[in-house]
């Protein structure tokens, strides 16, 4: 066999690593350089430095800060308010991304549908996702509001007796999950949207001649093809509801405001140990700790939903 | 804690032009005063955690700056706690301003961190010359040395409704805490349905933060105890794993669950007071602000809070307030200046009649405010039958209060607790431990 004028390249690991050359590569890594060292400044140093100061007892206005290696993390494990708060945070989260997602997902495939003033609701439903969290968490204030919420006038008219939302122990965290929902389920709804739209027609056409009912259809085209969208709805879901914050200080701030403790949340509790008491050290020990367990929760999504949607499609 | 937002008091042309005297006659004699430092175009930055003081420093800052040109003053508000937060990350940093109020129990961490000097000796004579009394002078006093000055004065007193009193045939404000129970039971009323639209008293149930338990203090201290005790050697322990501290928590769970008087789902505090769906509450002085502004023709009185028995101490708790100056400020001399400028007597005159809050000297004639408003009283004339107390100089005294208002408002509702008084005594014998473990951790435990 002739071989003349071949040229036989060499395996080259890096070249399939960057890319086409080294000048295409370093141009794109000189052109990401600025918003990496951003990254870095904001938000890599910061996290790094967290998990450094959990090893101290670092009180944000004394001169001493002694190290003391684990027990900020040991001391975590016997925190009433730290376990309260994880308990807290984990139904909330739970609650609050499984049924806006259960909800999202329905009215998605129904206003996929090209249905009359579609954008019209969409436009609505996202509406809290872009509303500044503050004004919107005093409006709920006084949407539950015992005496003169719209909520208990509404209940009123179809004969149900008040419900205390806010100040009741046992319910004020449910009022929470129904406000964080609102919150949620329009940014749920325009990513399961995209998605639905985005699935080629070829394919429910196909099932449809094949017999497939709407829900047959739902079920074994939409839905396994909906699973990266799904899986993205879930990891950014969580992660916001574990960091819930705003709606907890608003509406625990007075006398007529949630109490304290019934809606104590993880971020609530860094911040109060941080920012109120100081103890910045063992507050970096509880925000270490509530990254691990998004982390966790995080990777446990993944290995449940990901990689599905070409072998069931 | 001390720290609601309220408005001014509305001031009619007369009262304006007095006023505007006294503030002439504060700044003349500001002019007599001797001057560190009077530097031309210097500018002072103030701090406040009371948006409700923005008003009057700038009042101040304007009448002193007609005697010393140049000097001017910014002033930057926020609500009490963002406000605590901020001087914790800035003063530290030396990003602070040159003037800050705080509440003492804050200042003592920043002169633990020796990021507040202590007083020369001109201003700490200034402080310990007579104009304030000793029981707030002491407040003010670390290790044998001064720092800052007093600001005004939370005291809280009872707030009673005297039309609704008139309605249920009561004759005058309940002197003992059992006489208060019992015409609040006269005084809360239901509707048809049995939904109570106006309390007897108006108590601190839900929500978050210290003053929960700065309100269960109430009750505790004439009852005979106390959040914490200072030992022989200067060590402190709990004081309520006992007969008062069960039985201040026992009066709330009666309150609410036994005699119905208050419930957490009725309007609170002083909106409830205004607005007349309460007959008593426990408050400061600047609920009488938000009176003159939002119902002015409420008839009500105050007084002081009731003994626990008749013949036993009545007791109200007496919150000083400080202002300090940076001890990372350049501008040390101009705003030591200021502020003996701003703690004159006429202008701590004029802090009460803009603000509501009581100023914290002995020497203010209050006789022109109080022919004017007479509620005011209790808050500025010390009532000869009440011992006051002050809150323990900690730096973990926050975190205790707070710990503890954590746990409060779940009890209040437990109907557990309702007639189980082993239960009560368990629930506060937790709580105590919890006091104490925390002055452990800080070093200050101890029971001798």
């Amino acid at each position: 066999m002739n071989t003349e004028g071949i040229v036989v390249r060499r395996y080259q690991p890096w070249r399939r690593l960057f890319g086409l050359n080294w000048r295409t590569t370093l141009f794109c890594y000189v052109a990401l350089l600025p918003i990496l060292a951003l990254f870095t400044y904001v938000r890599v140093i910061p996290i790094g430095f967290s998990v450094v100061l959990s090893f101290y007892k670092w009180k944000l206005i004394s001169p001493l800060k002694p190290f003391i290696g684990l027990d900020n993390y040991i001391q975590l494990m016997s925190d009433d308010n730290f376990i309260l708060a994880l308990k807290n945070t984990t139904i909330y989260s739970l609650s609050t991304v499984i049924i806006s997602i259960l909800l999202a997902l329905p009215l998605a495939v129904f206003l996929s549908g090209g249905r009359r003033f579609s954008a019209f609701y969409q436009t609505i439903y996202f509406l809290p996702v872009i509303t500044p969290m503050v004004p919107m968490a005093i409006a709920w204030k006084w949407i539950y509001d015992y005496n003169y919420g719209i909520l208990n006038y509404g209940l009123s008219l179809l004969g149900i007796a008040p419900v205390p939302w806010l100040t009741d122990p046992g319910i004020a965290l449910w009022a929470l999950v129904i406000m964080g929902v609102w919150k949620v389920i329009g940014y749920n709804l325009i990513l399961f949207l995209v998605g639905i739209r985005n699935i080629p027609p070829s394919y429910l056409e196909a099932a449809s001649l094949d017999g497939a009912s709407a829900w047959q259809r739902f079920r074994h085209v939409t839905l396994p093809l909906l699973k990266p969208i799904l899986l993205y709805a879930l990891v950014t879901s969580t992660i916001n509801a574990y960091n819930v914050f705003t709606q907890v200080y608003v509406m625990t701030l007075g006398s007529q405001a949630a109490p304290g403790q019934a809606v104590r949340m993880l971020v609530f509790d860094i911040y109060q140990n941080g920012f109120q008491y100081f103890r910045m050290g063992y507050a970096s020990a509880e925000a270490v700790a509530l990254t691990m367990i998004v982390l966790g929760f995080t990777l446990i999504q993944f290995r449940l939903v990901r990689n599905a949607p070409a072998q069931e499609a | 804690m001390v720290g609601q937002k309220h408005d001014s008091l509305r001031i009619d042309r007369r009262t304006a032009l007095k006023l505007a005297a006294g503030a002439g006659l504060a700044a003349t004699s500001a002019m007599q005063m001797p001057r560190a430092a009077r530097a031309d175009n210097t500018t002072l930055s103030i701090w406040t955690g009371y948006p409700e003081l923005v008003p009057y420093y700038q009042a101040v800052a304007d009448a002193y700056a007609k005697t010393n040109p140049g000097v001017t003053c910014t002033i930057l508000s926020t609500s009490l706690r963002e406000h605590e937060q901020k001087l914790s990350a800035a003063v530290p940093t030396g990003t602070g301003p040159d003037i800050y109020d705080v509440g003492f129990n804050i200042a003592i961490n920043f002169i633990e961190a020796g990021l507040i000097q202590p007083n020369t000796a001109a201003i700490d004579q200034y402080l310990q010359g007579g104009a304030w009394s000793k029981v707030i002078v002491d407040n003010f006093v670390r290790d044998g040395k001064s720092y800052g000055l007093p600001l005004l004065l939370s005291t809280a007193a009872l707030y009673y409704n005297k039309t609704m009193f008139k309605e249920a045939g009561l004759a005058g404000p309940p002197q003992t805490f059992g006489e208060m129970m019992d015409d609040a039971r006269k005084l809360v009323k239901f509707d048809a349905s049995g939904k109570m639209i106006r309390s007897g008293m108006s108590l601190r149930l839900s929500g978050q933060g210290s003053g929960i338990a700065e309100k269960y203090r109430f009750i505790l201290e004439p009852a005979g105890g106390s959040l914490i005790q200072k030992t022989a050697s200067g060590k402190y322990h709990q004081n309520y794993d006992n007969e008062a501290g069960r039985a201040a928590l026992q009066y709330y769970v009666d309150a609410v669950q036994k005699y119905k008087v208050d419930d957490p789902k009725v309007q609170h505090d002083a909106d409830a007071f205004v607005a007349g769906t309460t007959a008593m509450l426990f408050r400061e002085a600047w609920v009488i602000g938000e009176i003159q502004a939002k119902n002015p023709t409420l008839d009500y009185g105050t007084v002081p809070i009731p003994s626990w028995t008749a013949g036993s101490q009545k007791k109200m708790l007496l919150q000083p307030w400080g202002i300090y100056v940076n001890g990372k400020s350049s501008q040390q001399d101009a705003a030591w200046d200021f502020l003996k400028f701003l703690t004159n007597q006429a202008n701590q005159l004029l802090l009460t009649t803009m603000t509501g809050w009581v100023s914290a000297r002995q020497d203010v004639d209050w006789k022109p405010l109080l022919d004017k408003i007479p509620q005011f009283e209790v808050f500025v004339s010390t009532p000869k039958d009440v011992e006051f107390y002050v809150e323990p100089v900690l730096a973990p005294w926050d975190e205790i209060e707070t710990r503890l208002a954590d746990q409060l408002p779940a009890a209040y509702v437990d109907p557990a607790l309702k007639d189980d008084p082993a239960k009560v005594a368990a629930l506060v014998h937790k709580w105590a431990e919890q006091t104490d473990g925390l002055l452990k951790e800080a070093g200050l435990y101890g029971t001798e």
